[in-house]
């Protein structure tokens, strides 16, 4: 029976196969159904999920374009520097991690506290990611690391693009530095602009560099590696990569910078300079080319492109002189006898002077109730408009500015030659100086003007303010004859290969020309002021190279009448004179014009004409070696023969010492020791 | 026996030659589960060098694999040579003997991956729980053949044989072990139900079960093991974590779309997306490079597999060689539809691997056995 029974079960069991058939059907078509879902139904999708899984886009950074001077040396370029890393992955793996740090903190000259410490902050980030330690480090830190590699595993010397100023901190201000963007501005800029920026791009951020954002910056390519899960670049693997080919797109280099600058007159100016504070602007009157642009104490920008140290920072702050601020266009002042030309040009063009007025300086004036002073105690006699400015004679000038309607006519010609508005040279935060009018003071201070002001703006006091760029550019614009131009300072925009793709023309802004009588008699002046012996810049005299200009000295602060004679280097720091020069040269045919402002130099004629003087030497020895080369001129004045070009022909010669008083002007042919090119300590005229 | 003497060969008092009976028997030989598997194998091994062509630990494992699969084959020879009584005659033998192994594990099992599941034997080791479902397979058989229990089990009749899947899948658990143990359990419920019974046990049963799982969840479950559950029900909710390997894997399977990224250039699993993408998740590799085409012609193998295994349960003709031959079959038929279940997002993350295909000498070996023992028992009337 238990046979039967088993027979029975047997068929029992047969007869229940068929739903094991159903279910093994049932079972594959559920998974045939998810296989049809998910590679069909989804695949796309699916498809593209694993792509960006893998793939992983890495930035190809562009070069920035480079920076040049006019005769195409190289100022700024992308330079490598040497950035020590550790793989920390690495690094534990040798076992030997306090050794290794040891060992390396000897080789970089840092401690291993240090070392650790930026090991440590890292801790979050994949081990295997590298961890910067030091950046840029000196050529002999890399030469001993990387002899010494073998001995520290995970070690490794990254190379990396740093922006260089070849002449670390020469024309800081104007080429400007550059920076990483920062979160905040990164939606501004990319609203505004064509480019988009990321975390981690750098951008110009004063000068050059931020104004010429656009053409520096190239356009970073980009390409997409593949990833492991961890991140991880995978290295090409036999022939071809897992995926074939990737994707790439190519970096496209900014654009070359060709600018108007000469550097060999920078780097004149920069050592002329000193350790002194202030600024130097040439221009070339012709077409207002700016031939040079130094504001001193600087910086080196290049200190800058890789995020500055707080260190190097905190002390640029701390610099009472101020070094981040362009002191040739942000920063402006009282111009003083440096503005006299501008009085002289209105009085002669309005006809209420000409080359036959005179005047008599006994040394002050009465307005009013007011004395106003002149910089000679004793006065300087009898003056014609030559004289006066050969002498800067404050007396002068109040008594033309008195025959004038009013303020207004002087401010109409400064308007004219380029003051009281911004150059409109391509550079950020360009201060616009001031040129007061009735108008003006009315709107500002609800006053009416009165006449003692008219006065003192005559020599370039009161509300008057100008900057050094506006200075050079007015004696740019008097040096052609009274065309202003635009001073620009790129000349030229090339392709990161060489090729010129922009030239910048010259822009005239205002075409009201001097009269031809005017243009003589200030340039007789200017001509004085430098080679004759009664000048005040006549110390700084370039035999045979017809330099002219004016010289001033300018009070910062008020002084009370008794101390207006006092000695300039006596006095604290913060309140001693600023050094002005203005002049152009040669005097026919001009081809530079310079302005020199030396902050608390003192004296115009002793700091700020032998500035101005070195560069102009500079500028004519180099592109007139013919005329002006050292052999050639020695030769002239050996023989001499008369200057090249027109000389310009004192007319005048012997009115020009009429008086006694000239005595004391005669003194500054020597060293001045007492302050009497003080010329302008007459702004004490304000008081009663 | 009438039993045994029905079954043994007829021919054998007639004056046949011995080598022309063998041709015969060769000629009527049963080879389809043998080439099937070789087929599948063919398939796995050829996708496990580019799953294992990846730079890490499973870097150049294939060659194990492989031969694994010769020394299995070569057992299976043997294991054609006996008649497949001899296993029932066994059973017990085997299943206490695979049992100790498994106790053995616990004591002097080597670790891996926070679990002790092997046991080292010179240059190579094994695992006990593999071979534990063929022994329990028998085992069960064994039971069930002789068990005279007419007209469905009640409870009282299943307490035996639960004992019996009970104790193997408890010492499984330890190790931790989830998916094996998962297997043992479920081809004890397959068996539980092939043999009929009763309508009332299994309602008794079924909700025993529902009260259980929440107990279980919270005391059986390990918390890797709780996690896996929950980044099943929603993978979204840890993405990076406990959802990324059913996530990844997901993607994987999908991205292959209609004809695959091409053998070795499946991203995922080439650049370590995948995880275990050499064992537990092959189908993955294979899916992502070959595509759906691909797949649908693995399954289609699959499934002429678990056919022709059936079509020989179904022709046995005692109740031990139907047992055992749906036991095994059970077998793969689980590790087959709980491997693809998962690696396609439709079941949490167990370690199942897929039958040929997934890396792992005992699992292989185990596989090939259970075919040698269905070939064996498909011609079972060649044998002695």
């Amino acid at each position: 029976m238990a046979f039967l029974g088993q027979e029975e079960q047997i068929r029992e069991y047969q007869d229940r196969f068929k739903y094991l058939y159903a279910a093994l059907f049932i079972g594959f078509i559920i998974i045939l159904g998810r296989l049809v879902h998910l590679q069909i139904l989804q695949g796309d999708k699916l498809r593209q999920v694993s792509m960006e899984n893998h793939l992983k886009r890495v930035k190809i950074a562009a070069p920035r374009g480079m920076i040049f001077d006019r005769n195409r040396t190289l100022l700024i370029d992308n330079r490598p520097a040497f950035d020590l890393e550790i793989i920390p992955q690495y690094l534990k793996e040798s076992k030997q991690s306090e050794r290794v740090i040891h060992q390396l903190a000897k080789l970089i000259h840092m401690s291993d506290q240090e070392i650790k410490n930026k090991l440590d902050k890292a801790r979050t980030q994949p081990s295997f990611m590298p961890v910067k330690i030091k950046v840029d480090l000196t050529r002999d830190e890399v030469a001993s690391v990387e002899s010494w590699k073998i001995d520290m595993p995970g070690v490794q010397v990254e190379q990396e693009i740093k922006r260089t100023n070849i002449y670390g901190d020469i024309a800081a201000h104007l080429l400007g530095y550059i920076g990483e963007v920062s979160q905040t501005e990164i939606p501004r800029l990319n609203k505004m602009g064509r480019r988009q920026y990321k975390l981690g791009d750098n951008k110009g951020k004063s000068g050059l560099e931020e104004r010429m954002e656009e053409t520096l910056r190239g356009i970073d390519g980009e390409k997409m590696v593949e990833v492991d899960a961890l991140g991880r670049v995978k290295l090409e693997r036999g022939k071809g990569r897992v995926l074939g080919a990737a994707i790439e797109k190519p970096a496209v280099p900014g654009k070359n910078l060709i600018l108007t600058i000469d550097q060999d007159l920078q780097l004149a100016i920069t050592k002329a300079f000193g350790d002194k504070s202030g600024s130097v602007v040439a221009i070339d009157p012709r077409n207002g080319e700016i031939l040079a642009m130094v504001s001193r104490p600087s910086f080196d920008p290049t200190e800058f492109s890789r995020g500055i140290s707080p260190v190097l920072w905190n002390k640029l702050l701390a610099n009472e002189n101020n070094p981040l601020r362009d002191k040739t266009l942000q920063d402006h002042y009282s111009p003083g006898s440096v503005f006299k030309v501008v009085t002289a040009i209105a009085g002669l063009e309005e006809g209420v002077i000409d080359e036959n007025t005179k005047f008599r300086c006994t040394g002050s004036i009465r307005v009013g109730n007011r004395v106003y002073h002149c910089h000679s105690k004793r006065g300087h006699g009898e003056m014609n408009v030559v004289s006066a400015i050969t002498q800067s004679c404050d007396v002068f000038f109040y008594r033309v500015s008195q025959k004038l309607k009013s303020v207004d006519d002087i401010a109409k010609w400064a308007l004219h030659l380029g003051l009281g508005r911004k150059t409109g040279i391509n550079l950020a935060r360009e201060a616009s100086g001031l040129v007061p009018t009735e108008q003006w003071k009315q709107k500002r201070f609800g006053d009416p003007w009165n006449a003692g002001e008219t006065v003192t703006v005559a020599i370039g006091q009161s509300f008057v303010l100008v900057t050094a760029l506006q200075l050079a550019n007015l004696y740019a614009s008097i040096a052609n004859g009274g065309t202003l131009y635009r001073p620009f300072i790129v000349k030229e925009i090339e392709s990161f290969g060489g090729q010129v793709l922009k030239e910048f023309k010259p822009e005239a802004l205002d075409k009201t020309r001097l009269s031809a009588k005017t243009y003589e008699l200030v340039k007789q002046g200017l001509w004085g002021a430098v080679n004759s012996p009664h000048g005040t810049g006549f110390w700084s005299k370039l035999p045979g190279m017809d330099f002219v200009g004016k010289t001033g000295t300018v009070q910062v602060i008020r002084i009370a009448a008794d101390k207006i004679y006092q000695k300039c280097e006596s006095m604290k720091f913060r309140e001693r004179h600023n050094a002005m020069y203005a002049g152009f040269a040669p005097a026919n045919n001009p081809v530079i014009a310079v302005a020199v402002i030396g902050e608390h130099a003192c004296h115009g004629a002793t700091f700020a004409a032998p500035v101005a003087k070195a560069v102009i030497k500079t500028y004519l020895e180099k592109y007139y070696p013919d005329i002006y080369g050292e052999k050639v001129l020695a030769a002239r004045l050996k023989s001499k023969a008369k200057p090249v070009g027109i000389p310009p022909k004192p007319v005048n010669e012997n009115e020009d010492i009429v008086a006694n008083d000239d005595f004391e002007n005669s003194r500054t042919t020597a060293p001045p020791k007492e302050p009497v090119d003080a010329d302008d300590a007459d702004a004490g005229g304000e008081q009663p | 026996m009438t039993h045994s003497s029905m079954e043994s060969p007829a021919p054998l008092d007639e004056n046949t030659s011995r080598t022309g009976m063998y041709e015969e028997e060769l000629k009527k030989f049963n080879w389809n589960l043998i080439l099937l598997e070789i087929a599948i194998f063919g398939i796995g091994m050829w996708n496990l060098i580019s799953a294992t062509a990846v730079q890490d630990k499973s870097l150049g494992l294939y060659k194990h694999q492989l031969v694994w699969f010769v020394t299995a084959l070569a057992a299976t020879g043997l294991v054609l040579l006996v008649h497949y009584s001899l296993f029932s005659r066994l059973a017990y033998l085997i299943y206490f003997a695979n049992l100790l192994l498994l106790v053995a594990v616990l004591f002097v099992g080597k670790s891996s991956l926070g679990a002790k599941r092997w046991i080292g034997f010179g240059f190579f080791h094994i695992q006990p729980s593999e071979f534990m479902k063929l022994s329990l397979i028998i085992c069960m058989a064994k039971y069930f053949e002789t068990d005279r229990t007419i007209g469905g089990y009640g409870l009282r009749d299943l307490l035996l044989p639960t004992v019996l899947v009970a104790v193997p899948v408890g010492l499984t658990m330890m190790q931790p072990d989830l998916g094996t143990a998962l297997i043992m359990m479920l081809i004890g419920v397959s068996m539980f139900l092939f043999i009929k019974i009763q309508g009332r046990t299994l309602m008794m049963i079924a909700v025993c079960v529902a009260v259980a799982m929440p107990v279980a969840y919270k005391f059986a479950l390990r918390p890797y093991q709780r996690q896996r559950l929950i980044s099943f029900i929603d993978p979204q909710a840890d993405p990076r974590g406990s959802g990324y390997n059913s996530i990844q894997s997901m993607v994987a399977v999908g991205s292959g779309k209609l004809f695959g990224k091409g053998y070795r250039k499946g991203t995922q699993s080439q650049l370590n997306f995948l995880p275990e993408h050499h064992t537990d998740f092959i189908f993955s590799v294979f899916s992502e490079e070959r595509g759906f085409v691909g797949c649908v012609i693995l399954l289609a193998l699959y499934l002429a597999f678990m056919m022709g295994g059936l079509s020989v349960a179904h022709q046995s003709h005692d109740k031990f060689g139907i047992l055992l031959s749906l036991g095994l079959l059970m077998m793969f038929f689980w590790h087959i539809v709980i491997n693809l279940g998962m690696v396609m997002g439709m079941l949490p993350i167990v370690g199942v691997p897929l039958p040929f295909m997934s890396y792992g000498g005992s699992a292989l070996v185990t596989a090939v056995l259970a075919v040698a023992v269905l070939t064996n028992i498909a011609n079972k009337k060649f044998m002695f």
